[in-house]
């Protein structure tokens, strides 16, 4: 490594908002040397994207503008650059990565036209020298047969396969710097780990230098050379990787560090016990052989009939009163659709589902109601589960109201009763949920399940979308309510660190069907199955010398009634 | 979009909230001009909008009569002030009636799918086959001319772009988590489609209805222009615009104000409907 490519000196951004000024980057300096993978860290909000945003000077909004410091590449203050000679740097020197590949990719371009597009605008080559670079380069990217996939579009890649293709179409400029803003966060942790095995071996053959953007450490850890810790757009700690890990110096930095999940705990870490097991026989909810189909996405046009999909293809399960049960799997695997299926939100096309002694299949009318007042689910996107129209504690008292087990006049108490136990202040019941941060929809999206009094709750990727930190937090509080009111917890999630602190047992779902299930800590120890081993072993871990693996899986024997094609998964049900 | 409302009434001084909107306040300001005078018309009107005065026949705009007389010696200024009321009347009823007919099948239609859908939407589709005024005349002409008729038959045809807009955002929002939510906790049909669901669908249609106002004006003044909506002598825009056609080009005056306040009017509603537009986010 020799001097720095790339050289921030006290950066700041400001917008003006009602008549102040907000300072969205203070004064950040940081250096970039050849070949260096820089993690940028931190929470929503921290500034972290902005920074990069200035950097190209794609800041989001007009008002948004870089009011000091100085940002050199290569000896030029991009900062001060004007609009055009910026065109000339973004792309050619400076490329950039996104977290969602699909929406950044235009669906209606070939991937390798938009490869080589960059390359004919930047490097003016001809048309077919431009074709073959850009073949080059979708090998180079990890594309099987580049010549060939150079003439397919956007959505008949999978999401890993399209992550390739922006890269491809950051590196088609060759630039020197390239910026990745999580771009492995939408991914499943397989190909998250291709991903970044692949980021790493550009760096290794084009002497590239990154910035990763990313709010899980484990990545920074198995990836970076060095870490930047960012806060309310201050720079907290810069440093070399280990140093950072090993002897952080600020306090929110060792906070970041215990909230990963793949620390072990120091208190209530081991999964609980459930000693309430063996007294009741009966299970709380039992699925037996369960299929859910849908018919196929597409015209069938050359086929005759309807080609169907089975997201859940014969599961069967049984769950005990007062169990935490995690369900594992990837985007595709069925796990949503076993958790609708269950509380009778999706049709089943065969098999069984009986909630406490009462089959939703025969009896589905007298099941329904049951599952209506002892069953409820929690959602992935916090925003979207709550009707934004209503405050937070009207819709608690809807929902108390409908259940009619509370009378009217005790509702007011008991929506503040609910706020309580989800640790909300209770002047949080007048807001809606827009003026609401993540963690606190979240917290309200749950005193809403809890407000039905149930006996089983769904939690569907109910903290995919938080923060880390916060994300801890509501762990915690799954942890506290279930020994409190003996709730049967039923956790879907695609983290497995997560499930691992939380459930007593783990069911790993693999296309549509249960591939292995057993009590925690035995599967997470010793997998049986080939998947589930892929899946633990894809895991980033936050040590740096535990090796980031290949992320590879193990051969898939086709399911018999799942069509693929070109390597898409299968639907996504989220 | 509430939340944005009530915040913006609670913390941001009024100056400050024109300032930002201000399309709507100006295009609000307009309405609330019209709606007072059609409001105060007997006070401020100099004339009776149907007295005929043979003496100042055809007069052209002067301080007696601002906006000249017609060719049966009617003030028109009363006249446009006294028409306020019937115009501002018609693009209400006009449009309030097909409002909410299509917001209600709009929501169901959307909601329910299947082969409610499908009839509702035919039914769209057959009714959207016609000429827009070809429909309204043949509607008007079985029920027979006049205001009522006018209004039943733009409940009978207008109601299909509201139904169509809402049950779009139906067919999005009910597959929304909320939505889900809802079900699993129990809530009724109803309650889900009308109170959880249908207020956040209906930004969209308040503001296109604003828009759709001006249309309804305009048929309103084309029907009555044809004869088939308000019946002389009452003092109504379209009819004044009829009515002047035969003498535009000596009493330019007859046809001028009456079209230059349909003008204003519905320059008015569509400012406020970009307003409200902008203020309740639609776009966004």
């Amino acid at each position: 490594m020799s001097g720095p490519v790339l050289s921030i000196r006290d950066l700041t951004v400001k917008v003006p908002i009602d008549g102040e000024t907000r300072t969205l980057i203070d004064a950040v300096s940081f250096d970039l040397a050849r070949g260096e993978i820089l993690g940028l860290v931190g929470e929503s909000g921290s500034g972290k994207s902005m920074i990069c945003r200035a950097l190209v000077k794609l800041l989001p909004s007009p008002a948004i503008a870089i009011t000091g410091g100085t940002v050199l590449l290569d000896g030029k203050d991009l900062a001060t650059l004007s609009e055009d000679a910026m065109r000339a740097v973004r792309g050619a020197e400076i490329g950039m990565i996104f977290q969602n590949p699909t929406s950044h990719l235009d669906p209606v371009m070939r991937i390798g036209d938009q490869i080589a597009e960059g390359i004919r605008y930047h490097q003016g080559f001809d048309p077919r020298e431009a074709r073959a670079a850009a073949v080059e380069i979708l090998g180079q990217v990890g594309f099987p047969d580049p010549a060939r996939q150079y003439d397919n579009y956007p959505h008949e890649f999978s999401g890993g396969m399209r992550q390739r293709a922006m890269i491809a179409v950051a590196l088609s400029c060759n630039p020197k710097i390239l910026i990745a803003d999580e771009p492995t966060t939408a991914l499943d942790v397989t190909i998250q780990a291709q991903i970044l095995r692949l980021l790493m071996d550009l760096r290794d053959k084009r002497g590239l230098s990154i910035i990763l953007i990313t709010h899980d450490l484990g990545i920074v850890a198995q990836t970076c050379d060095s870490i930047a810790v960012l806060r309310n757009g201050q720079l907290l700690e810069h440093g070399p990787k280990r140093r950072v890990l090993a002897e952080p110096q600020h306090a929110y930095t060792v906070s970041l560090l215990k909230s990963h999940p793949s620390m072990p705990e120091e208190s209530g870490g081991t999964p609980l016990t459930p000693a309430a097991l063996p007294i009741a026989l009966q299970p709380l909810l039992e699925i037996d052989d369960l299929v859910v189909r849908f018919p196929a996405p597409g015209l069938g046009i050359f086929k005759k009939g309807k080609t169907e999909i089975a997201a859940v293809n014969g599961v069967s399960l049984r769950i005990m009163p007062g169990e935490t049960v995690g369900i594992v799997g990837e985007s595709g695997s069925g796990k949503s659709t076993l958790a609708r299926a269950i509380l009778g939100l999706t049709p089943l096309t065969s098999g069984h589902v009986s909630f406490a002694g009462s089959d939703l299949a025969q009896q589905r009318r007298q099941t329904l109601a049951k599952l209506r007042t002892e069953a409820a689910m929690v959602f992935q996107d916090p925003y979207n589960a709550l009707n934004p129209r209503l405050t937070i504690g009207d819709m608690l008292a809807e929902v108390l109201k409908v259940q009619g087990n509370t009378p009217a006049a005790r509702i007011p108490e008991r929506v503040g009763e609910l706020l309580d136990l989800v640790e909300l202040d209770r002047a949080f019941a007048t807001r809606r949920p827009r003026s609401l941060s993540g963690g606190q929809c979240q917290r309200a999206g749950i005193a809403r399940a809890l407000a039905v009094d149930p006996k089983l709750i769904i939690a569907d990727e109910c903290v995919a979308a938080l923060d880390v930190t916060i994300q801890a937090q509501i762990i915690d509080l799954f942890r506290d309510l279930k020994t409190r009111m003996n709730l049967t917890l039923l956790f879907i999630a695609h983290d497995l660190a997560i499930v691992r602190n939380l459930c007593d047992r783990v069911v790993v779902m693999y296309r549509g069907e249960i591939v292995e299930e057993g009590r925690c800590d035995a599967v997470f120890a010793n997998p049986r199955h080939a998947y589930t081993a892929a899946l633990i072993g894809a895991i980033p871990d936050i040590d740096p010398d535990k090796p980031l693996p290949r992320g590879d899986l193990p051969p898939r024997s086709e399911p018999k009634a799942a069509p693929v094609v070109r390597g898409q998964p299968l639907i996504s049900m989220q | 979009m509430t939340s944005a409302l009530a915040a913006t009434r609670m913390n941001v001084p009024w100056s400050r909230f024109l300032g930002r909107h201000m399309t709507l306040a100006i295009g609000a300001a307009t309405l609330g001009l019209f709606l007072a005078v059609a409001l105060a018309a007997p006070l401020i009107s100099p004339y009776d909008p149907i007295y005929q005065d043979a003496a100042v026949r055809l007069a052209m705009p002067s301080l007696a009569h601002p906006f000249g007389t017609d060719n049966f010696g009617r003030d028109i200024l009363s006249r446009v002030i006294w028409g306020t009321r019937i115009d501002l009347q018609i693009a209400v009823i006009g449009v309030v009636f097909p409002f909410l007919i299509g917001t209600f099948i709009g929501t169901v239609a959307g909601f329910f799918g299947g082969i409610v859908d499908t009839v509702f939407m035919r039914l769209v589709d057959i009714i959207l086959a016609f000429p827009f005024l070809v429909l309204m005349l043949s509607i008007i002409a079985i029920l027979g001319p006049g205001l009522s008729s006018f209004y039943i038959a733009m409940a009978l045809v207008g109601w299909v772009s509201y139904a169509r807009l809402i049950r779009a955002q139906m067919l999005v929002l009910k597959s929304s988590d909320y939505a889900v939510a809802a079900v699993s906790l129990g809530f009724s049909r109803a309650r889900i489609m009308f109170r959880h669901l249908l207020p956040n669908a209906v930004a969209g249609s308040i503001v296109f209805s604003m828009s759709d106002a001006v249309l309804v004006l305009l048929n309103g003044a084309a029907i009555s222009y044809l004869g088939l909506g308000v019946q002389p002598p009452v003092a109504e825009w379209g009819v004044m615009v009829a009515e002047g056609q035969s003498f535009i080009t000596t009493a330019w005056w007859i046809t001028l104000f009456p079209g230059l306040s349909i003008v204003v009017l519905a320059f008015g509603f569509s400012l406020l409907g970009d307003g409200l537009g902008e203020w309740l986010g639609v776009n966004e």
